[in-house]
């Protein structure tokens, strides 16, 4: 009986360390629905390019993916600005249907893309830190890379909720949110901080990626999982706001570990889409109110 | 639709039954069942992608039960083959009305986020219920036609796809066809116009459920063996939805258009690409969106109806 306490105990601490990266992504995906209304179904696609940006700098230049996330981020930014301008811009009006078909064309384009490049192969990288294990107690130990990102993500998650709350972009982001007409009357450029929040957006999800990289391995299709967990996370969090999103991923995180132990890791992902659907059904407006971004 | 284009219709369905008279080689005739079979499955997605504007983006669901059905009530519970098919199609319709009742209470991404979600848990769960469907390894589909099947298997996507394309000349004509069209024009237009929205997209979902089931059970069969992946995996459902946008979703023959041409597309890059597929469609779907966004047939239509007025 103890034990079983003791590994539940030990599950729910994993599924915070993973609940949190879910958080930033769930974040990243909040922050671009809030403030465009646009479901990015390449959202998962971006990370995976995240996560062979980190890949490609350690390899080739020898950066601590703890420093690469970063370089990671800051790629993803450009590369969201840019999609954001040359390709999202041109369907601003256009309705949700054509705006989930785009982003799911670039996602097929980007995963493709990886894999005609790097290839199909499965890579994992190799630092000391892996092998670290920090003891709580006889019954709990908790891994080092895992507490490394935790504390990592717990700062850029608290910054990017300062960021947008207090901020004078951030404002911005909120007044665009709200009533995207309002706003540009405001004098709010409406087109211009759209596209630093999809730059925002994906810099956040690439910084996930980054840091996830030590502790996962790397495929083209590495993504993909991801993109339908953010979902569930911006769906569970409130669609649009963004610290529903941050308490939302941590949640799911230790909803799946939870699953893992009770019931297998292979139904994890099943259990996240039901909760899913009964979000939907029952409370759809997620399970921490209305208020948007 | 006047007389003369129904005279068209069935002609060239009539046609294309008569095209095993000329290919005699099984390999060629499956490369067109596919065609006919994705044909079908776009047309069942039009009902709803099209038509009532929802974008569903999990029809492997509704494929998969089909192809489930048929080869869990066969080979597992011994049901006769006519009957196990047509417990699949049952099972599909029941899993819209579910997916429906869930999905169709909320607007915008939300469908199509449903859909996606649905699919995926029953891929994932025919993954691991390992005793039942046997998991990644497969399992064995009873085989529908004895003698000679490559033939019948072409022929029955050929009367799949004529039964879809009837269905949808029916409904577009109907007033089951209307209150869709209004639905996606404007939905609280339509609930004004007194309209039960909600509804009128279940009972859209579920007949092109149906129909998708009906092309699972032929696929299962014509494979021999089935896996999750394959049957109820996002590719199919992504497939489906790319042909129909491409011809053009909400036109009565986009979907063939679109299905045809992927599919002819699938089979050339197959051999010149093998794996930048997957690239080609993003590439086909970004170029739709931004430069075609009724898709081709809708494209044409609406330039021609300006050259004739024009003239």
């Amino acid at each position: 009986m103890v034990v079983q306490i003791w590994s539940a105990l030990q599950a729910v601490l994993n599924g915070l360390l993973t609940g949190a990266l879910y958080a930033i992504v769930g974040m990243g995906m909040a922050l671009i629905f809030g403030v465009m209304r646009i479901v990015n179904f390449a959202h998962g696609a971006f990370m995976m390019l995240g996560m062979y940006a980190t890949y490609v700098l350690f390899e080739k230049l020898h950066v601590n993916p703890y420093f690469g996330f970063l370089a990671a981020a800051a790629i993803l930014f450009v590369l969201g600005y840019a999609t954001y301008e040359g390709l999202l811009r041109r369907i601003a009006d256009r309705s949700d249907f054509m705006q989930i078909l785009l982003t799911l064309g670039i996602s097929l384009i980007i995963t493709d893309g990886v894999q005609l490049i790097f290839g199909a192969d499965y890579h994992q990288i190799s630092i000391p830190l892996l092998d670290i294990n920090v003891k709580l107690g006889p019954h709990i130990s908790l891994n080092a890379p895992w507490l490394l990102s935790f504390a990592i993500t717990v700062v850029l998650a608290t910054g990017m909720f300062l960021f947008v709350m207090k901020s004078r972009l951030g404002r911005a982001l909120r007044a665009i949110a709200q009533n995207r007409y309002a706003a540009s009357l405001m004098g709010i450029d409406v087109m211009r901080v759209q596209a630093l929040s999809f730059g925002l957006g994906l810099a956040a999800v690439g910084a996930a990626g980054g840091l996830l990289l030590p502790v996962f391995y790397l495929y083209p299709t590495a993504g993909d999982q991801f993109t339908l967990k953010a979902f569930v996370i911006v769906v569970l969090g409130g669609m649009g706001s963004v610290g529903g999103a941050a308490i939302a991923g941590l949640v799911l995180g230790v909803i799946e570990n939870l699953t893992s132990l009770y019931w297998g890791n292979e139904w994890a992902l099943v259990v996240d889409f039901i909760v899913f659907l009964l979000v939907l059904s029952l409370r759809p407006s997620g399970l921490f109110g209305s208020q948007r971004v | 639709m006047t007389r003369q284009r129904t005279l068209i219709a069935v002609a060239a369905f009539a046609l294309c039954m008569l095209v095993p008279l000329f290919v005699h080689q099984d390999y060629q005739l499956n490369v067109l069942f596919r065609l006919f079979l994705f044909a079908a499955l776009s047309l069942a997605w039009n009902l709803v992608g099209g038509y009532a504007g929802q974008l569903s983006l999990g029809q492997a669901a509704f494929f998969g039960c089909g192809a489930y059905g048929l080869v869990l009530f066969n080979e597992k519970l011994g049901v006769p083959i006519p009957i196990a098919f047509a417990l699949g199609v049952v099972i599909a319709v029941g899993a819209a009305f579910l997916i429906g009742r869930v999905a169709f209470r909320l607007r915008g991404p939300y469908f199509a986020l449903s859909t996606i979600a649905f699919a995926e848990v029953l891929r994932i769960s025919a993954k691991n219920l390992t005793s039942i469907t046997g998991g990644d390894v497969g399992v064995q589909a009873p085989a529908l036609f004895g003698s000679d099947p490559s033939r019948w298997f072409y022929w029955s996507a050929v009367l799949l796809t004529a039964a879809a394309f009837a269905i949808t000349v029916w409904i577009a004509r109907s007033r089951f066809g209307y209150w869709l069209q209004a639905i996606r024009e404007d939905e609280d237009t339509a609930l004004a116009c007194g309209i039960d929205a909600a509804g009128t997209k279940l009972r859209a979902l579920m007949i092109s459920a149906a129909l998708s089931a009906i092309g699972g059970g032929l696929y299962a069969s014509l494979f021999y063996f089935i896996v999750p992946d394959q049957v109820l995996g996002l590719d199919i459902s992504n497939q489906i939805a790319i042909a129909g946008m491409l011809g053009g979703a909400g036109t009565l023959t986009g979907p063939i258009v679109g299905a045809v041409l992927l599919e002819s597309a699938n089979e050339l890059f197959k051999n010149l690409f093998h794996e930048a597929h997957l690239l080609i469609y993003g590439v086909l779907i970004v170029l739709v969106v931004l430069f075609l966004p009724e898709g081709i047939v809708g494209t044409l239509g609406r330039l021609w109806r300006r050259r004739t007025q024009r003239a």
